[in-house]
């Protein structure tokens, strides 16, 4: 815990934290400084001079907030007349050049300038002269989008390409109310972070193409949710809605704050994984080979198991710790050998030094936690003798080629139990659909150990089952995840402690 | 007493009405009155010739939506949901484009009120900051055969003129 400092706002007295600066620091009370520039991940900038607070008393009187670490005793004036007026002051500075475009502009809603406008400034524009004409939607590259005239100049995106990127991309040029973010000449935003401009803009300026004028943001429902696009497990924000008449759809992933994995961003390809929850769905069951309702499905897939001689069921290492498990007892009581096999789900030398991963599971440590072989030695030569395979939304076609499958898989029957619809599901026998990771709660283990639990986000028209539901539907024991977690708190020392309503937000770190 | 108190003289104790027979020709004397009346010169009817002649509608009736156009023709209509996201019978569908004759970015590219929904509340003309939609169409009778013609598409809603100028229109209120 950190030391704890007294002082005064507005007055009021208040308990903060030492060596925060006063926007952080009061924030944490529930006390809201306006700032433009500033953001925690990228540090104080001081230009934006949204943050000017009155210090009573002090030398100089007047400071800016993010510059300013909270020191005892200090008198901080956020609602005094001279304050009021720098705010109003600043919001008008801005709002000059400003298109005030709101209508069309795909931040409305959760803009900083349109919030304080709201809150700080309210007053008519008492400009005569015409607006600084500046470019628009000027394409950035990496699916970034900018807007100079609705850009505040803050440098956020230009520091966070410095800083955290260190790639340097963006800049300011020139001076005044010429002043413009901009690319250098035929050299486009080219990281892999760099859609992180898009949250990182207080403003409408950086838009992407890919949300680009898809939905009002205060139509979306934002829920919590954590990236399965690899072993990182980078915390987010689902954002979905359902139109009228339709089914549940995700618009955007944004990330979500976890110092403990992945700070305040997401990689890109992680970020634009949300499609795999709208598109090329497995929606149609399968059994014997053609369309059948659910319930025959899983008729057919539980008669398939009692008749085989020998079964394989193989695990994939994107599901939750319970699915995993849930399949593994399900399998010891069938008589099947439960495995992992995904050399598929790993890109080499595709991760960085940041958050990229290079294992493209996001639970791989979960298999290796519960003692299922992923090993493709095991896996082909257990497949050598069974008749049946049954894949628990193992993507097993990213581990073989066409024709490496077919030789694997011989004259075993498959049946995929799977999220969306590939080469390997059209090919099965038996197919069900499954529920994806916003559709299920669960938990899973990240490449550094760190145990998350996830609550589920969406809930579709027709809510596909999650895998423990269809393994209790085959014949499985155990029927939810409550029962799941009391098996594998006996069956896994490692977790032998933990409650799994008690996981933290920020995750668990598992020592073992 | 405090409240006031009237009597009324109860009809129909007469001889001659109770008799009934006199008192149904007389009834019936007046009915045929208003019937030869109106039968020979039908102008002076007490009831408008409704659908011959309809009523006259003031610019403030809230009437069948239309989408305006600027002087060019093109759209003002810059797809800023401000109408869908006050509709309270959530009856307007819109989905957003890129603009490409150059006046804004954003341009509906489907924008569909479902009549049977709308209430007629008004609220998406008050709602929208481009005075883009409107309800001064005069058409108050909204009737068709199938669920589906009653779904007004952009096209549809692009089609209908206003049925007042601009100067009675904005005295109306708006």
């Amino acid at each position: 815990m950190a030391e704890m400092v007294k002082l005064f706002v507005n007055g009021q007295e208040v308990e903060v934290e030492s060596g925060k600066n006063l926007i952080d620091a009061v924030s944490a009370v529930g006390i809201e400084i306006p700032h433009l520039c500033y953001h925690p991940a990228l540090g104080a900038d001081g230009n934006c001079r949204m943050c000017l607070v009155g210090i009573e008393d002090g030398r100089p009187p007047l400071v800016p907030a993010c510059k300013t670490p909270a020191a005892e005793g200090m008198k901080v004036q956020l609602d005094a007349e001279h304050i009021k007026k720098i705010q109003r002051d600043v919001m008008e500075l801005e709002l000059i050049n400003h298109p005030t475009d709101c209508p069309i502009c795909d931040q409305a809603g959760e803009c900083s300038l349109q919030d304080y406008y709201m809150k700080y400034d309210g007053q008519e524009s008492r400009m005569t002269v015409p607006q600084v004409k500046k470019g628009k939607k000027l394409d950035f590259g990496c699916g970034v989008v900018h807007d100079q005239e609705r850009c505040v100049v803050c440098g956020r995106c230009v520091r966070f390409t410095r800083e955290i990127t260190k790639t340097g991309e963006l800049g300011i040029v020139n001076r005044t109310d010429a002043a413009r973010v901009n690319i250098f000449p035929g050299q486009p935003l080219n990281n892999r972070y760099a859609l992180n401009v898009v949250d990182l803009c207080p403003v409408g300026a950086m838009t992407s193409t890919d949300f680009r004028f898809k939905q009002r943001v205060w139509f979306l429902s934002k829920e919590k949710g954590i990236c399965h696009g690899c072993s990182k497990g980078c915390n987010i924000f689902i954002d979905h809605n359902r139109e009228k008449y339709k089914d549940e759809v995700i618009y955007r992933f944004r990330p979500r704050l976890n110092e403990e994995v992945n700070g305040y961003f997401i990689c890109d390809e992680g970020r634009m994984t949300y499609k795999w929850e709208n598109d090329q769905r497995l929606i149609t069951p399968r059994a014997n080979g053609s369309e059948a309702i659910k319930s025959a499905a899983v008729d057919s897939l539980r008669n398939a198991i009692s008749q085989a001689s020998k079964a394989v069921f193989l695990v994939s290492p994107s599901s939750s710790l319970e699915q995993q498990f849930a399949v593994k007892a399900f399998a010891e009581q069938a008589g099947a050998t439960v495995l992992g096999f995904s050399d598929g789900y790993i890109k080499a030398g595709d991760g960085d030094d940041y958050l990229i991963q290079d294992d493209k599971a996001a639970n791989r440590a979960g298999l290796a936690l519960l003692g299922i072989d992923a090993t493709r030695e095991a896996f082909e030569a257990a497949m050598a003798e069974a008749d049946l395979l049954v894949s628990f939304d193992n993507a097993l076609g990213c581990s073989y080629d066409q024709d490496g499958l077919a030789k694997v898989l011989g004259s075993c029957t498959l049946a995929v139990i799977a999220t969306n619809s590939d080469s390997l599901s059209e090919q099965a026998t038996i197919a069900i659909p499954t529920a994806s990771y916003s559709e299920y709660s669960g938990s899973i283990i990240n490449c550094d150990n760190i145990l998350q639990a996830f609550a589920r986000a969406v809930v579709k028209n027709d809510p596909p089952e999650d895998i423990v539901e269809i393994v209790n539907r085959l014949g499985g024991e155990l029927e939810n995840n409550q029962q799941v977690w009391a098996a594998l708190k006996k069956a896994v020392p490692t977790l032998a402690e933990v409650e799994p309503e008690q996981i933290p937000e920020q995750g668990l770190a598992l020592t073992s | 007493m405090s409240i006031k108190v009237k009597t009324i003289v109860r009809q129909g104790k007469s001889l001659q009405e109770r008799l009934y027979l006199i008192e149904v020709f007389k009834g019936m004397a007046v009915t045929f009155r208003h019937f030869l009346r109106n039968f020979l010169d039908n102008s002076k009817l007490y009831v408008r010739h409704y659908p011959e002649v309809k009523p006259e509608i003031t610019p403030r009736w809230r009437g069948r939506h239309r989408l305006t156009t600027h002087e060019d023709g093109s759209m003002k209509c810059v797809a800023c949901f401000m109408c869908q996201t006050n509709c309270p019978a959530k009856c307007i569908q819109i989905e957003a484009g890129e603009r490409t004759d150059g006046r804004t970015e954003k341009v509906p590219v489907k924008f569909d009120i479902d009549l049977l929904e709308c209430i007629y509340c008004g609220y998406c003309v008050e709602a929208c900051p481009k005075d883009a939609i409107r309800m001064d169409t005069g058409i108050f009778s909204v009737t068709g055969y199938k669920r589906e013609s009653m779904l007004m598409t952009m096209d549809d809603l692009l089609a209908t003129k206003g049925a007042f100028s601009e100067e009675e229109y904005k005295k109306g209120g708006a």
